[in-house]
């Protein structure tokens, strides 16, 4: 074959081809490619390959193509975007080697024209974007449901929530804030990188949809919060409200290190799991409620029967395995049935509220009070001898003695009291009912002793 | 937070610590779409006289790839934090940080928050934005970041490992070979979709005059990514800055340019 015949294989050849020095300055291209780019040789050749691509290219080529290239010595099917004389776009599929052993050293590049393929490959890839984020958000909302359900208290919902959102979100910081008694919120999962420099917004806190909060833009309407979020070096927060049926629980809160755009995805994908959120810490609160109804007396809100039989069992446990003494004060209200009778039973039900309370005052921290039934109570003293438990009682006595208004009239009540003690190695180890009947006993000796006075149970003599 | 033992962030961030120990301390931070392997012509230059410190980012190269937290890394700060975490790991003092790309920035970052261990700051290639603002040219606008997170998708393949075969022919040179890996220049595809947006969509231009540091602007010709007149934006915003413009053209020039690179750097510190 002739020279020009070689040369009309390389100018026409079905595919673009060229040349460039190593910091990508076209040398020479063939007829295909400048037919393609649509340039004159002269505008092509000695200026930068890159100057012919999109600009997503440049940056990709750029940044990754010439580094890959240099390092691994060729790349293939490397897919880019020529920017044509026309200003339409061809894609294309590229491949490269870089010849060092040419003096100086040479790219050869071949290139091919996939506006076909890239169309179809550019819709499916498409598609499986859709598909991937579409999943991403299901996959997400079902770990959160599943990370839900194992959890029993507002803290494990707060703390898994606030990790889970970081991840999902990749933010620098999550805080999970809940609403408490008194109006206010406190941050119960995650952290607030702004607890300390930036006092409540309370337009924030409570908002009932998904915000979005920019450094940059924040400063007419929220100074001291653009302020602290320098300080903090964080440039954009989101708060998703936590809504179950109209109402806020509380808020996530979203903090990033970098400028943010949020989409209406991710707003929609934030006020779902928002809303999964709040009706979690809904069950929750329901089930706490139960289980506090079915263990407290609902009159008083003392401990109820059932948790003070729970209760003294684990107390003479305890006491016998740290050879500690247990004192049980059995307490009944002297003629409760002349006050219902005199001023009715609403009356007579305040009268045993204000004796709870005045019960739970008089002990000490750690003791358990409940209500045992009608007005009878009792309190679970650990680490108490007789000695304690007798001065106890004295003082329920002397609180619930003082004058309880009843209707604008101040009337007093009486209380007589019994003690029964157990005394790990001195005594045998006596069940929780052995010992509530031994106090009772002791109560009832009050009782016809003249009321309104204290009986520690009579110890066996020798 | 726990405390980070040094052997872990050592391991975590590949580090390597060759050349003359009694040296001066270079380190050198890759950019994106690399790992430290971009370094390979530059960095041996300096192990004769220097302690040469290279590392990949987490997420790159043979980094442990179970420490990327995509909350960390989702801004420079976190990057920032590793670099500090290896400075201290490797108790480095008076160091000369060389940083590609967006590593330029990296180094602007940590240097402020600890300018006590770095004595000079050499930025190769800086941008402290890449997206064009009111009275800021930064060469691109938003839709072309999209169509560079694009053109990730489209070559998804060429991230692998898979297709990495050992080439770099040189028989001037056969140490280059050795030093390459298998995964040099390959990552993860969602990481590097990720470490895009944080590369391309961050704004570090306040963070400039808060340099402390003495500081090279080394900026090429005809640089795409990196325009001459963000060079120079760079060099104006951080006080009492040199600014080098080498004759090489492109973004990589430590590739590329690799000797010109090396002579701007022997200047600068001489």
């Amino acid at each position: 074959m002739t020279d020009s015949e070689y040369e009309k294989r390389y100018r026409q050849a079905p595919c673009g081809l060229l040349s460039t020095d190593i910091s990508g300055v076209v040398l020479e291209a063939n007829d295909t490619f400048l037919d393609w780019i649509g340039y004159p040789a002269d505008r092509v050749i000695g200026s930068a390959f890159t100057r012919l691509l999109d600009a997503g290219s440049q940056l990709f080529f750029e940044t990754r193509h010439t580094q890959a290239l240099h390092l691994r010595g060729s790349v293939r099917e490397v897919a880019l975007r020529l920017k044509r004389a026309d200003g339409s776009v061809l894609p294309v599929l590229v491949n490269s080697e870089l010849r060092r052993d040419e003096q100086p050293a040479v790219v050869r590049t071949a290139v091919f024209d996939t506006t076909d393929r890239l169309r179809y490959e550019t819709d499916l890839l498409q598609a499986r974007k859709a598909a991937e984020s579409s999943e991403e958000r299901v996959r997400l909302l079902q770990d959160v449901s599943s990370v839900f359900e194992g959890s029993a208290t507002d803290e494990e919902v707060a703390e898994s929530f606030a990790a889970l959102c970081r991840e999902a979100f990749a933010a620098t910081e999550t805080a999970v804030l809940l609403r408490d008694g008194t109006g206010g919120m406190r941050v119960v999962g995650g952290a607030n990188p702004l607890a300390g420099t930036v006092p409540p917004i309370a337009s924030l806190r409570n908002t009932t949809d998904v915000i979005a909060v920019h450094a940059d833009d924040a400063e007419p309407e929220f100074p001291v919060l653009a302020a602290g979020l320098r300080e903090a070096r964080l440039e954009s927060l989101s708060i998703a409200p936590l809504m179950n049926d109209g109402e806020s629980l509380g808020v996530l809160v979203c903090f990033f290190r970098r400028h943010r755009e949020f989409d209406e995805r991710s707003f929609d994908l934030k006020r779902a799991l928002g809303r999964q959120a709040a009706q979690t810490l809904v069950r929750i609160r329901l089930q706490r409620r139960l289980e506090h109804l079915a263990l407290y007396d609902q009159l008083t809100g003392v401990a109820n029967r059932q948790l003070l039989q729970q209760s003294l069992d684990a107390a003479i446990g305890i006491s016998a395995r740290a050879n500690e003494p247990l004192a049980l004060v059995f307490l009944d209200l002297d003629e409760f049935k002349s006050i219902n009778d005199r001023w009715g039973h609403a009356a007579g039900d305040t009268v045993l509220r204000e004796v709870a309370s005045r019960l739970r005052e008089a002990v000490r921290a750690g003791d358990i009070v409940g209500r045992i039934g009608g007005d009878e109570f009792v309190a679970i003293c650990a680490n108490s001898d007789p000695h304690d438990g007798e001065s106890i009682a004295e003082r329920i006595l002397a609180v619930t003695h003082e004058p309880i208004l009843l209707q604008g009239v101040a009337i007093t009540v009486a209380v007589s009291a019994g003690i029964a003690t157990y005394r790990p190695g001195t005594d045998p180890r006596p069940t929780g009912d052995q010992l509530l009947i031994r106090a009772d006993a002791a109560m009832y000796s009050s009782k016809t002793a003249g009321k309104g006075r204290v009986t520690l149970e009579p110890r066996p003599v020798g | 937070m726990l405390p980070v033992v040094s052997s872990d962030v050592l391991r975590r961030n590949n580090v390597r610590i060759t050349g003359n120990p009694a040296g001066r301390v270079l380190v050198f931070a890759h950019g994106f779409g690399c790992s430290q392997a971009a370094w390979n012509l530059v960095a041996p230059e300096f192990e004769a006289e220097f302690r040469v410190v290279l590392f990949d980012h987490v997420g790159a190269g043979d980094s442990d790839l179970t420490a990327y937290d995509r909350g960390k890394y989702d801004s420079l700060d976190g990057y920032a934090d590793d670099l500090l975490e290896i400075l201290e790991a490797a108790d480095l003092q008076d160091v000369v940080f060389i940083g590609h790309s967006v590593s330029a920035m990296i180094g602007v970052l940590a240097s402020n928050r600890d300018p006590s261990r770095f004595g000079s700051l050499i930025l190769v290639g800086p941008s402290p934005r890449y997206v064009n603002d009111d009275g800021y040219t930064g060469g691109f606008e938003p839709a072309d970041i999209r169509d560079l997170l694009d053109a990730l998708d489209a070559n998804y393949l060429g991230w692998s490992a898979v297709a990495a075969p050992m080439i770099m022919g040189n028989p001037d040179r056969p140490e280059l070979g050795e030093r390459l890996t298998q995964s040099f220049c390959s990552t993860d595809p969602d990481i590097a979709r990720h470490f895009a947006h944080v590369t391309f969509l961050s704004d570090n231009r306040a963070d400039l005059e808060r340099v402390t540091v003495p500081t090279l602007v080394i900026q090429c010709t005809d640089d795409l990514i990196a325009p001459v007149e963000v060079g120079r934006y760079v060099h104006e915003a951080i006080p009492h800055s040199a600014l080098a413009v080498l004759s090489t053209t492109g973004h990589i020039p430590i590739l590329s340019g690799a000797p010109e690179v090396v002579a701007a750097i022997r200047r600068y510190l001489a």
